[in-house]
């Protein structure tokens, strides 16, 4: 469980953050969005004890962030950059996934049963070199290593950049696996169609601070807040919310498409009706 | 986290020198560093420095590396003061270990001398743009660019890589690697193999750099192609002898 | 004009081909998008028209490519250049100053423009792009997208009749990337610039691009009106790349029978077809 309390943090220059109070209970999937500059990243790297706040308290687990150092916050909580070459280190991916098992496990069988389960989940070669890797290749090497160990927290910092989509869809799918098995997920993320296709609950970030905060479909309908974190809602969020009436609850294509042709059905029945009164009146 | 060797913008006097005046200032102020013994100079020196810092509103930035080189001199000052022998001896340590008169006075010596002559091509750097000392080393002193070039890109390249490893740094620690031990010892073995990452990464940017520098007319690049003049001014001219003046009374105090 | 002839290249040191039998006419005036999964040839599709392969790059090279009628191999990418403006991938490795007048200096000083000519150049491609404010700010106090606008303008500044850009937007967030597509839409239209450029986000493509290039493993799939290669939103997903969502929709209600003209490719195209199907 995370839970920050008037939370305010200062870097000296530029990002800060301002007054961020918030509980995400275990097993929710979150989301975080926001413009560049936001605090987006500050807020995730308080969470994992990389940044200690400036006043107010993070307590990870029942760990306070300010007293707990980094590593040992690592044993409970998973954090993915954006740039995967720097979480990389070895030379094969065996010893790469092997790596992380060892930071976080003593038990020389369980490592070794999480190693190859993991090498069989992801499709990995195990004695292949990492640099020859694609870049998405290698963001989800970097994110099978975190997998690997089950971290009760994960921590996902703009997940699908730099992958297609079918690399998104495959990886998205991975993190939604664990998140069911329990873990709770918290990712930063700029593709709102992922956002709403796999989060719950979304916090969005302006300047610092957290203007909405709540269920995925009810936050892609404020227009204003979405707005001023400059952010815009998924495509067909966007057409729903121009079409306007009727069209309230209408996110997915399938929703979409029933809408429409429900309403397209309404207007010829009404136009039916209307010839037919004509005639027998 | 910021460098210590970025441009620091700004409108001073120093800001507005020629950058070859304020080469010639920091390496003049260097061999008169190198040349003195007298402790009373190369502390003058050193309050020469912090003075030049506060004229270019970068005093902070000045402490700081006063500071870093202070915590460095300390153990080259322990070291010095056990190894330089001659004239009376004032303590006597087990081991065989004596500390002298002239071991006392070499070590003064040689880390105001670090310090002294460390600060000013530091300084320098923080209120000259690379572009500036690039320029008017290729036009003013005939060096061939390309090695021009190369020297500033190495430059640029510093806060590049220094911020890069920070984030090597936090996302292993972010893994459970034990980077934030107070152990300096357990955190030289934990740092060693990240160099792998860091060299990956640098050579990509590197080869970045060099394509870039390739489509934008890097090898068409001649002595008369830059644009901005680089007059030297009335101010240029009096900081030169300065500059002169510093290492002569260098020499004259040292003679003395 | 860009042709490329039956072009297949190979890096050293590498087992497959990374482009196979390319043809690819860019005619000028242009607006290109290409597109494909990581790994599908993009990037060294950009190389092998802005000259780095072969002069950069060494591997083996089958077929031609002609700028403006000039084969690659006879000029070096510093004399293509003035032709085609290229922009690389990651911005921060492409900076050669610590100040945005120098960096857009650096190209027109190597390439010797008259000094009379230097100031109006500079500060016209800053007021293109919209940045003349940042004209003395330095580069590390720049967001990503000031950067990005920085390295266009630094591009701009050589007057290319192309621009061929690689990943723009990939390090920004929703808003500046549209800011990105909109500046490059300006300079297409207005200054009749030939845009070429590699992007992972479809939604901006169909939106601003008017042709698509669809790229995978080293081959190109699909070539034509972004409507055109829409209408296989089946097969491009088979390949790794998903339409944007209007355009499955459109797919969609074409399967359930309805009659909605032509598949829409954007937001607006979407909303006048929603509206026409409601109210008849």
């Amino acid at each position: 469980m995370v839970n920050l309390q008037d939370v305010f943090f200062d870097y000296g220059e530029g990002e800060t953050l301002k007054n961020i109070s918030c509980r995400i209970d275990k097993g929710e999937f979150v989301a975080i969005i926001g413009a560049n500059g936001a605090g987006k990243t500050t807020l995730c790297k308080l969470l994992n004890g990389l940044l200690k706040p400036s006043s107010g308290s993070v307590v990870i687990n029942g760990m306070d962030t300010g007293t707990t150092k980094t590593s040992t916050l690592a044993k409970s909580i998973g954090f993915l950059f954006q740039n995967p070459d720097r979480q990389i280190c070895k030379n094969t991916v065996r010893e790469e996934i092997l790596f992380g098992l060892e930071l976080a496990f003593n038990d020389k069988v369980l490592i070794a049963e999480r190693l190859e389960n993991t090498l069989s989940t992801f499709g990995f070669q195990g004695d292949s070199n990492p640099f020859n890797l694609s870049r998405g290749e290698r963001q989800r090497l970097a994110l099978a290593s975190l997998i690997a160990v089950e971290p009760e927290i994960l921590i996902l910092d703009e997940p699908t950049t730099g992958f297609d989509y079918m690399e998104s869809m495959k990886t998205m799918g991975m993190i939604k696996e664990l998140n069911g098995k329990g873990a709770t997920v918290i990712m930063i993320c700029h593709d709102m169609e992922v956002v709403l296709d796999f989060a719950e609950r979304v916090l969005v970030l302006a300047e610092g601070t957290i203007i909405a905060d709540g269920q995925t479909r009810e936050i892609f309908r404020k227009e204003e807040a979405l707005e001023q974190a400059s952010v815009l809602p998924p495509q067909l969020a966007q057409l729903a919310l121009r079409l306007g009436e009727g069209f309230e609850d209408v996110f997915s294509v399938d929703e979409m498409t029933d809408a429409i042709m429900k309403r397209m059905n309404k207007e010829r029945t009404f136009e039916h009706e209307r010839f037919s009164g004509l005639c027998t009146g | 986290m910021k460098g210590f060797l970025d441009y620091v913008p700004g409108n001073s006097f120093l800001h507005k020198l020629n950058p070859l005046t304020k080469l010639v200032l920091s390496l003049m102020i260097c061999v008169a560093c190198f040349i003195s013994e007298n402790h009373l100079l190369l502390v003058a020196i050193i309050l020469l420095n912090l003075a030049i810092a506060k004229a270019a509103g970068i005093l902070p930035r000045g402490l700081m590396l006063l500071k870093g080189l202070t915590k460095i001199s300390l153990v080259i000052f322990l070291l010095q003061l056990l190894f330089i022998r001659g004239g009376d001896i004032l303590i006597t340590l087990p081991l065989n270990l004596l500390i002298t008169e002239r071991g006392v006075a070499m070590a003064f010596v040689i880390v105001f001398r670090l310090i002294g002559a460390t600060m000013p091509l530091a300084l320098m750097l923080s209120i000259t743009q690379m572009n500036d000392l690039s320029n008017v080393l290729v036009t003013k002193l005939k060096i061939p660019y390309k090695y021009a070039f190369t020297l500033t890109t190495a430059m640029r390249f510093i806060p590049i890589f220094a911020n890069e490893m920070s984030g090597i740094i936090e996302a292993q620690a972010s893994r459970g690697v034990e980077l934030d031990t107070r152990n300096i010892f357990k955190k030289i073995k934990f740092v060693l193999p990240l160099c792998v990452p860091l060299l990956i990464t640098s050579v990509k940017k590197i080869e970045g750099s060099a394509i870039s520098a390739e489509i934008r007319g890097f090898h068409l690049r001649t002595r008369e192609s830059c644009y901005k003049g680089y007059p030297i001014k009335k101010s240029d001219v009096g900081v030169m002898f300065f500059s002169a003046f510093l290492v002569f009374s260098a020499i004259i105090v040292s003679g003395a | 004009m860009i042709r490329i002839e039956n072009l297949t290249f190979k890096y050293r040191n590498s087992k497959k081909n990374a482009l196979e039998n390319i043809d690819l006419s860019i005619e000028d005036g242009d607006f290109i998008g290409i597109i494909g999964k990581s790994g599908a040839g993009k990037s060294t599709l950009t190389y092998v028209i802005n000259g780095i392969i072969p002069h950069h790059y060494q591997g083996d090279y089958y077929g031609s490519v002609k700028i403006d009628g000039d084969d690659t191999f006879d000029k070096t990418p510093s004399e293509l250049s003035l032709k085609i403006g290229s922009v690389l991938q990651d911005i921060d490795s492409q900076m050669v100053s610590s100040v945005v007048e120098d960096e857009i200096l650096y190209g027109l000083e190597n390439f010797s423009i008259p000094k009379d000519e230097v100031e109006p150049r500079l500060s016209s491609s800053l007021k293109e792009l919209g940045i003349s404010s940042l004209r003395y700010r330095t580069i590390d106090s720049l967001s990503g997208g000031q950067k990005q606008k920085v390295a266009i303008a630094a591009i701009l500044a050589l007057r290319p009749k192309m621009l061929l850009l690689d990943e723009p937007t990939s390090e920004l967030d929703p808003k500046s990337s549209v800011q990105i597509f909109q500046l490059l839409r300006d300079l297409n239209k207005k200054h009749g610039i030939t845009i070429i450029v590699v992007e992972q986000k479809i939604m901006l493509l169909s939106e601003f691009a008017e042709k698509l290039v669809v790229m995978s493993e080293g081959k190109i799939v699909f070539n034509g009106k972004v409507r055109d290669v829409m209408k296989h939103s089946s097969e491009l997903e088979r390949i790794g790349i998903n339409c944007p969502r209007v355009v499955t929709l459109s797919n969609r209600l074409i399967d359930r029978g309805v009659d909605i003209g032509k598949v829409c490719i954007n937001l607006d195209e979407a909303e006048a077809m929603a509206r026409g199907l409601i109210h008849g």
